[in-house]
């Protein structure tokens, strides 16, 4: 596993650049303006991530992992567990330097704020990988960006309805009892929601044929 | 003799191409050369022992162990080149080295260094920098640094210019004296087989053809180069396939000896396996 995690590792190494660049135009615009950008080196990094999947395509990575040891295991285990480190470090990265611009700007650190905001962010990264994942290992990447854009465009569409049609008021009442717990229960639905997608994921690969 | 791959009535269905019923076994320490047309069935059946692609009938035993229940131990021992597989070609042979370190238990990466130095392969260069030689000789180098027991090499040759050929051949050859090794090699280049194979399986849509020792093979079988009336006078069951030229028709027999011994045509060629697999192929019965 640690082998296959190396190899993705290496083929992300050379967007490290890109993310360090990121880091200052999030540190200027953080100490400059009142945008928040901190979504944006873990969204980054999922995006970045995806994009080995095309060039594992393009080579044949997948075919020829299989006749390693445990190959079609290992792959798609560790293209989930090093996207979800990267997810991890890369939003630790983006805390700690809220923490400095919070203390540069206002000599207070607005804690609960940045970590709220964090969590939300690793909330939509691993939704991303969620439903891209096993889209990907199903169709391939090339196919996997329609099918997105059409899950996206479908939930735009009934979200916006519901927001036109239904009255969503007393809804959002009853659930204000769930905001007391509402970090606990985000992190369970994140776990539940990552292990099945993994288990699909690896389901699909463990039959493919190449 | 330990059969150190063995393949028993091995069948694969696709829509418009089938494997049925491959048998073959390669025996400890030896190189199998596996021959074939292109879209014979050789990939595929590498595939099936590798796993590769899943829903096929038959048995496969690697190390006298199933290929599928054993799999992570059965991988462990062997080193593979897959036609048009590999590494992304984003990476370096020092990212190779690195990830290799975590997935084969035995990875030695000195002699992946050694081999890298051997053929001036730069350690720190992206693959996609690499020609197409370079490419096969890191492909070889990768499959060859964890001291594999078994080698499974669909064509690592094709596509090479004839130095880079025998450079190649020239590694297996010295990596069977050094190692306890045994190769499957499949190509479709035969000279090179001829010079290092000590076993030949034909493989021709889909089906075995034949699986002999290179030897017998070479030394038994044979073409008789003769005129209508004479090869009029062949009996059926004296020759395999023949094939009619502009001036002579060419006969394949399959022993120099025998036939020589019971008809009076006075010329029959030495074979090769270019010539045993045209005549297979194209020959009529």
């Amino acid at each position: 596993m640690v082998g296959f995690m190396k190899k993705d590792i290496a083929m992300i190494k050379s967007n490290f650049k890109l993310i360090g660049i990121l880091l200052v135009i999030y540190v200027l615009m953080g100490l400059l303006g009142q945008m928040d950008i901190s979504f944006i080196l873990p969204f980054m990094i999922v995006m970045i991530m995806i994009s080995t999947f095309s060039y594992d395509d393009y080579n044949k990575w997948d075919a020829y992992s299989i006749s390693l040891p445990n190959g079609r295991k290992n792959s798609v285990m560790s293209k989930y567990i090093t996207t979800i480190l990267m997810i991890l470090v890369t939003s630790i990265i983006t805390i700690i330097l809220s923490f400095i611009i919070s203390y540069i700007k206002t000599s207070t650190i607005n804690y609960e704020q940045i970590l709220i905001t964090m969590l939300g962010t690793i909330f939509g990264t691993l939704l991303v990988l969620t439903f891209m994942y096993p889209v990907i290992y199903k169709f391939g990447l090339e196919k996997a960006r329609i099918a997105i854009f059409v899950i996206v465009f479908g939930l735009v569409i009934i979200g916006g309805f519901l927001f036109k049609y239904v009255d969503l008021s007393n809804i959002g009442k009853s659930l204000t009892f769930l905001e007391n717990y509402l970090v606990i229960i985000l992190i369970v639905i994140t776990i539940v929601m990552v292990y099945v997608s993994y288990k699909i994921s690896n389901n699909i690969f463990s039959k493919k044929e190449f | 003799m330990e059969n150190i791959l063995e393949v028993k009535n091995l069948c694969k269905k696709y829509d418009n191409f089938e494997l049925k019923n491959i048998t073959f076994s390669l025996p400890k320490g030896m190189i199998m050369g596996f021959i074939g047309e292109n879209g014979a069935g050789k990939t595929t059946t590498i595939k099936a022992i590798l796993d590769i692609i899943k829903s096929y009938s038959g048995e496969i035993k690697i190390f006298g162990l199933d290929n599928r229940k054993y799999e992570s131990k059965i991988k462990e021992d062997i080193g593979v080149v897959l036609d048009d597989m590999f590494f992304p070609e984003i990476l370096t042979p020092n990212d190779i080295d690195n990830a290799m370190r975590g997935i084969y238990k035995n990875w030695d990466s000195k002699m992946f260094y050694d081999y890298l130095k051997e053929f001036s392969l730069l350690p720190n260069q992206q693959i996609k920098t690499f020609s197409k030689g370079m490419r096969k000789k890191l492909e070889i180098v990768t499959a060859l640094s964890h001291h594999p027991k078994l080698l499974i090499l669909d064509e690592p040759t094709s596509g090479l210019d004839p130095v880079a050929r025998a450079e190649i051949t020239q590694i297996f050859q010295s990596i069977l004296e050094k190692e306890d090794c045994s190769i499957l090699l499949s190509s479709h280049i035969t000279t090179d087989l001829e010079h290092i194979a000590d076993y030949i399986t034909f493989i021709s849509n889909g089906e075995i053809v034949l699986s002999k020792t290179t030897d017998e093979l070479l030394d038994n079988y044979g073409i008789v180069k003769c005129r209508e009336k004479e090869f009029r006078s062949i009996a059926k069951k004296d020759y395999i396939k023949y094939i009619k030229t502009k001036y002579e028709y060419e006969v394949l027999v399959e022993n120099k000896k025998d036939f020589k011994a019971k008809y009076n045509i006075a010329v029959i060629d030495k074979i090769t396996l270019d010539d045993l697999m045209v005549l297979m192929i194209k020959g009529e019965e």
